[in-house]
């Protein structure tokens, strides 16, 4: 199928059924069942009517009849079984759907890489993945199955209601050529509803948010307590006016609801004038109290897999709306050297330091042009770097291409891909957990006594010794309870703890107040003092006296004065 | 605050059940339409089969040669009343219930940001956070439909099922009291049993959820970090064994549903063969009339509309408890802001401005994050404001100078009391600040906040939030003073440009000046400005500044800053590092 519709894949209700193909059996399955329960169900008002027809016609007694209750009931619990195993199997398509699509996303992103990703709205990014992959549920759960249903069940019907009477077949049938104007009618409904309900719902969402996230400015102006009354008023404007559209949009489903009844009102009708003998035309004169009752019994039955499918309409535009959204994130460019997250393997460096050598390598974007290079570095193991230079020249550029996280565009850049890296930047990434949960994001298996020793060489022994609970100390959310710069050496100690052999900072002490900073500095001296390699990118005096060299960059390229050794000043 | 699970069920729901009163005779009239229509669908399958039988025993007769009289026109006005009802009770109840659930929402958000508006500055800087936001937002429409979903329904249903075991004693007592007892029994089954079984994974699965959703926005941020040290497989490990704890229990609950929906047709078809089976030995002891026999199990059979509405929303009940008490926590939380029995309004004129060994901790965790122990450890790990003691003569325009981190919010935020010190008093015209009346005390003293607030509404609107009273020549004046006015003229709309993500994007900058033209506009006495040129450039920042200077005078104000560069008429400048006042406190 990969082949044969690759050309609607780009739409969202291609890729849609796409991801269903993984999942086909379970939709079977779910089909199938419920497919079995709707015969059960025919079977059921079968033997209803047979008792009712042998009581009242044919005078059977009771006793005779017990064989068919007994079946009855069996056939009951089958029907039971068979709805409830149609559900389940659902549930298991869309949960294995929902967990492919997630894996995939997070794949993509990951490959988007760090400097893909740098720019976008990150938590928004995260939110959305996780709401737009839940809204898919309802679509392969329910939408899917019944829409096979839709298919069968009602046919069936037709074709026994035929047998048993062909003129109550033919008032079936006459609203049959209706069922795809219903699933249109429907189906415009509720895209009608979803479209103009999602905007304004959304429309309104924002509304309440934007004024929750300006609290502390309505506050600040004395306007907190008019804006509870605009905030009331927005939402009974929305009522308004989305009953104008709900109006018309409920009446899709009271036409279907409507020829529901009727049919069933009708056709009790003709059934009770043709037992009386009133209808000489046709079959009306074969008519017997069993077929009457039960074509009586399954005229309903002939509508309700539609009705159902009415209920579960939702679903599938929520789904489209969110295949629509997680496209566009699929969409974005891999900005990453290949496979690169695969190397998860860390092989055991015996030299502590990383060699590293860039052979004229440049690096460009769409919009910006040339960024960085052709550059040509080689950096010894154990040796300390600072990169200078205005922002935007290519400093961050350049440790983000010895990390991987882009690929030169020519050139070479030559980074043993088992070495481990440690990475910093000017903000601290802290996860919610403990402190040691934290920390041993660099290293799962570190001891405490190795995490202690982090800790100490991040001169951050005081506070951890201070604190009751000590590295089990939960963090907040973002880091709450930290200070800046508490923040920044807990992410150094993640890089003493790591025993990487290169050591990239970008910029380490940019937001750091003077105080921080000097311990920042006083900490990362013992870091170059291991011997591993480290290479700084930095405006800060007191980091660039902690590099053997330091090399400065302008408009993308080493400057031929800057280039200074501290060795020889 | 660990949930509590045994903990009194209906005390929870009970804040709701109580806003839901207000609205009590529209909710009575909807769940009477949702009644109406199932009444309609029973009507219309037991009339039906009724009639079939009638006739079919009168045109036996009839084939015989006997002489019947049977009134068809009665039954089939019948059918055809239950079959029209039915259809337009289902559309009434469906638009009249939908209007009446809008405007619970309206009453909920309404009656939510009122809450919002009583926190204090640093709980509302904990709820920027987005995640937080869309759960709120989550939890009210959740609650919104509470009517909708766990009251009407179960109300309805159970009455249709006493309607129906009322019909039937009236033709068979002994039948009746089974029915109804079987009905009743899937009915509990149902509504109790459901909430029962899927009360724990319901709860877990939103916090599951939420869990699954921090590690995945912890993923994306830290990709750098997990890439380089090469941890990003057990990042993901971590992350798919959570999504495995929510599939877990999404399973349990899908299945336990499913469990339900089988249940409504298992236990209704059941009591309708119950019913038959009891009918049957009247019938054939004579003392049941056979249309009447088949009446009865039809009109069961119709019970299944009533009752498919129950297992959806008893499953999640745990979910919906569990925003319950997510927002009851909210509303129960207290402003730590209040103000004295009798504040005094603080006099128009510039004030004098005096800190006296004000310190600053961290307080508690706020009450609506309240899973974490943040409480014990949160003075150890910072204080915000250390000892800091000053004083701003009135019409004294002060720097305060320091890195971001060090305070310089904190002390702004003390002065228009967005918060209170842990110690240390400060005052404003010699009184404490705690004895002014709030709104006075923002009134006199105009804040620019360091990040821009600008709303979803016009440019006007925006503005007119620092005074509602400012006419249109007001407006193009304090845009004069930020150097805007042209801009402004040039705009298609002028000032009913709407600002903000729906309408023109503006710049940081453009956005930042409207943001000083509104704090302008309030023609307060004291002005604090929180770095006011941010994401200018040199050439406007010194027409403005030029400009500023002149409508600053004999006005008290305080700059925060990370230097004192390009601030108006400062005299003097106090250095912030850490909480603490490092210089120019005299």
């Amino acid at each position: 199928m990969r082949a044969t519709r690759k050309s609607d894949i780009s739409t969202p209700r291609g890729w849609l059924g796409a991801q269903s193909q993984d999942v086909k059996g379970w939709l079977v399955l779910a089909a199938g069942l419920g497919i079995l329960a709707g015969l059960m169900t025919m079977l059921q008002m079968g033997a209803l009517a047979w008792i009712i027809a042998q009581l009242i016609s044919a005078d059977t007694p009771l006793v005779q009849l017990n064989g068919v209750f007994v079946l009855l009931l069996v056939v009951i619990a089958v029907r039971a079984l068979a709805q409830w195993g149609q559900e389940s199997a659902g549930v298991e398509a869309s949960l294995r759907v929902r967990s492919k699509v997630r894996a995939l996303l997070l794949d993509h992103l990951a490959a988007v890489g760090p400097v893909g990703l740098a720019g976008r709205h990150t938590a928004g990014l995260g939110g959305q993945l996780i709401e737009q992959v839940e809204a898919l549920d309802g679509y392969y759960a329910r939408f899917l199955p019944q829409m096979r249903l839709v298919l069968v069940l009602p046919l069936v019907i037709l074709a026994l209601v035929l047998w048993l009477d062909w003129l109550a077949a033919i008032f079936l049938l006459l609203s049959a050529p209706l069922i795809p104007l219903f699933m249109a009618l429907v189906g415009m409904g509720a895209e009608r509803l979803n479209q103009q309900q999602f905007i304004a719902v959304t429309r309104l969402a924002g509304h309440f948010l934007d004024r929750v996230r300006g609290l502390t400015t309505l506050q600040l102006f004395n306007r907190a307590d008019a804006s509870i009354d605009e905030v009331f008023s927005a939402a009974d404007d929305y009522r308004r006016r989305s009953m104008r559209t709900l109006k018309l949009a409920f009446l899709s489903s009271a036409v279907l609801e409507f020829f529901a009844s009727v049919a069933i009102a009708v056709i009790a009708i003709y059934i009770g004038f043709g037992l009386l003998g009133y209808i000489s035309y046709g079959p009306a004169s074969e008519l017997t109290l069993f077929s009457g009752l039960l074509i009586l019994l399954l005229a309903p039955e002939f509508f309700q897999p539609l009705r159902t499918l009415a209920q579960h309409y939702h679903d599938r535009a929520a789904a489209l709306g969110a295949a629509d959204g997680l496209m566009k994130m699929l969409e974005l460019p891999i900005s990453t050297t290949k496979h690169e997250q695969e190397h998860e393997q860390v092989s055991v460096t015996k030299a502590s330091g990383a060699r590293v050598h860039i052979t004229e390598a440049s690096v460009s974007y769409p919009q910006r042009g040339v960024v960085l290079g052709p550059i040509t570095l080689s950096i010894a193991s154990g040796e300390c770097v600072a990169l200078v230079g205005p922002s935007g020249s290519g400093k961050s550029t350049l440790l983000q291409l010895l990390a991987g996280f882009i690929k030169p565009e020519q050139g070479d850049v030559e980074v043993d891909p088992y070495t481990q890296i440690a990475w910093m930047d000017q903000r601290p990434w802290l996860v919610q957990g403990s402190l040691a949960d934290n920390l041993r994001l660099a290293a799962p298996e570190a001891s405490d006594a190795q995490l202690l020793e982090a800790v100490a060489q991040a001169d951050l022994e005081e506070l951890v010794s201070a604190l009751p609970k000590g590295l089990t100390t939960h963090l907040g959310e973002r880091g709450l309870g930290l200070s800046g710069g508490q923040a920044q050496r807990l992410a150094l100690a993640r890089v003493f703890l790591s025993k990487a052999p290169l050591v990239l900072l970008d910029e380490p002490t940019a937001s750091l107040d003077a105080d921080s900073e000097t311990q920042v500095v006083t900490s990362l001296k013992r870091l170059v003092a291991q011997g591993r390699t480290v290479v700084i990118a930095t405006h800060h005096p007191a980091l660039m006296a902690l590099a053997d060299r330091v090399l400065r960059l302008e408009r993308g390229t080493f400057s031929q004065h800057g280039t200074l050794s501290n060795e020889t000043r | 605050m660990k949930p509590d699970n045994k903990g009194s069920f209906l005390s929870d729901f009970a804040p709701w059940l109580r806003q839901l009163r207000q609205r009590q005779g529209r909710l009575w009239l909807g769940a009477l339409l949702m009644l109406l229509t199932l009444a309609a669908a029973i009507g219309l399958l037991a009339l039906s089969g009724w009639f079939i039988t009638t006739t079919a025993i009168a045109g036996s007769l009839l084939a015989v040669g006997a002489a019947v009289s049977v009134d068809i026109y009665r039954p089939g006005g019948g059918i055809r009343f239950f079959a029209v009802t039915r259809t337009a009770a289902r559309y009434g109840e469906r638009l009249y219930n939908h209007d009446t659930v809008l405007r619970l929402l309206a009453d909920l958000r309404a009656g939510m940001f009122a809450v919002l508006t009583r926190l204090d500055g640093r709980s509302l800087g904990r709820l920027r956070a987005a995640e937080w936001l869309n759960r709120l937002t989550a939890d009210i429409d959740t609650l919104d439909s509470l009517y909708l979903r766990l009251l009407a329904p179960p109300l309805a249903s159970l009455l249709a099922v006493c309607g129906i075991a009322l019909l039937l004693w009236f033709f068979a007592p002994s039948v009746a009291v089974p029915v109804l007892a079987a009905l009743l029994l899937t009915w509990l089954w149902l509504a109790l049993g459901q909430a029962r079984l899927g009360m724990a994974a319901s709860r877990r699965r939103v916090a599951a959820l939420d869990r699954l959703r921090s590690l995945t926005i912890e993923q994306l941020q830290g990709l750098a970090e997990l890439r380089c040290y090469r941890t990003l497989g057990m990042h993901r490990q971590t992350l798919s064994d959570q999504e495995q704890d929510l599939y877990r229990d999404q399973r349990r609950l899908g299945r336990l549903q499913a469990l339900g929906n089988a249940v409504v047709g298992l236990g209704v078809s059941l009591t309708a063969v119950l019913a038959l089976w009891l009918g049957a030995g009247l019938y054939t002891a004579n003392t049941l009339s056979g249309p009447l026999l088949v009446l009865m199990p039809l009109a069961v059979l119709a019970a299944n509309e009533a009752l498919a509405l129950l297992p959806p929303a008893f499953t999640q009940l745990g979910a919906t408890r569990a925003a319950a008490q997510r927002l009851n926590r909210l509303v129960a939380s207290r402003s730590e802001i209040q103000e004295v029995e009798q504040p005094v309004a603080l006099a128009e004129r510039p004030p004098k401005v005096v800190f006296e060994n004000v310190s600053l901790r961290y307080s508690s965790a706020s009450p609506f994050d309240g899973d974490h122990e943040i409480s014990s450890t949160q003075s150890l790990l910072a204080l915000a404001l250390d000892d800091v003691s000053f004083s701003i003569e009135p019409g004294e325009r002060v720097a305060l100078v320091g890195a971001s981190g060090s305070g310089k919010s904190s002390v702004a935020q003390l002065l228009v009391r967005l918060i209170d010190p842990s110690s240390g008093q400060v005052y404003l015209n010699d009184r404490n600040v705690l004895e002014l009346s709030i709104s006075s005390l923002r009134q006199r003293v105009g804040y620019l906040t360091q990040r821009t607030e600008l709303f979803h509404a016009s440019l006007a609107t925006n503005l007119c939030i620092g005074n509602s009273q400012a006419d249109e020549d007001m407006l193009w004046q304090v845009l004069d003073l930020v150097d805007l006015q042209d801009w402004a003229k040039e705009l298609p709309l002028g000032l009913d440009t709407w600002v903000g993500e729906s309408g023109r994007q503006l710049s940081g900058g453009q956005a930042r000046r409207v943001a000083l033209a509104r704090v302008l506009l309030t023609q307060a006495d004291m002005m604090i400005l929180d770095e006011p040129f941010t994401g200018l450039d040199e050439a406007t920042v010194q027409r403005i500044a030029e400009r500023l200077d002149t409508w600053l005078e004999d006005r008290t104000v305080l700059y925060l800053n990370h230097d004192n560069r390009c601030l108006p008429g400062v005299s003097r400048t106090l250095s912030l590092r850490s909480g603490r006042i490092v210089s120019g406190a005299e």
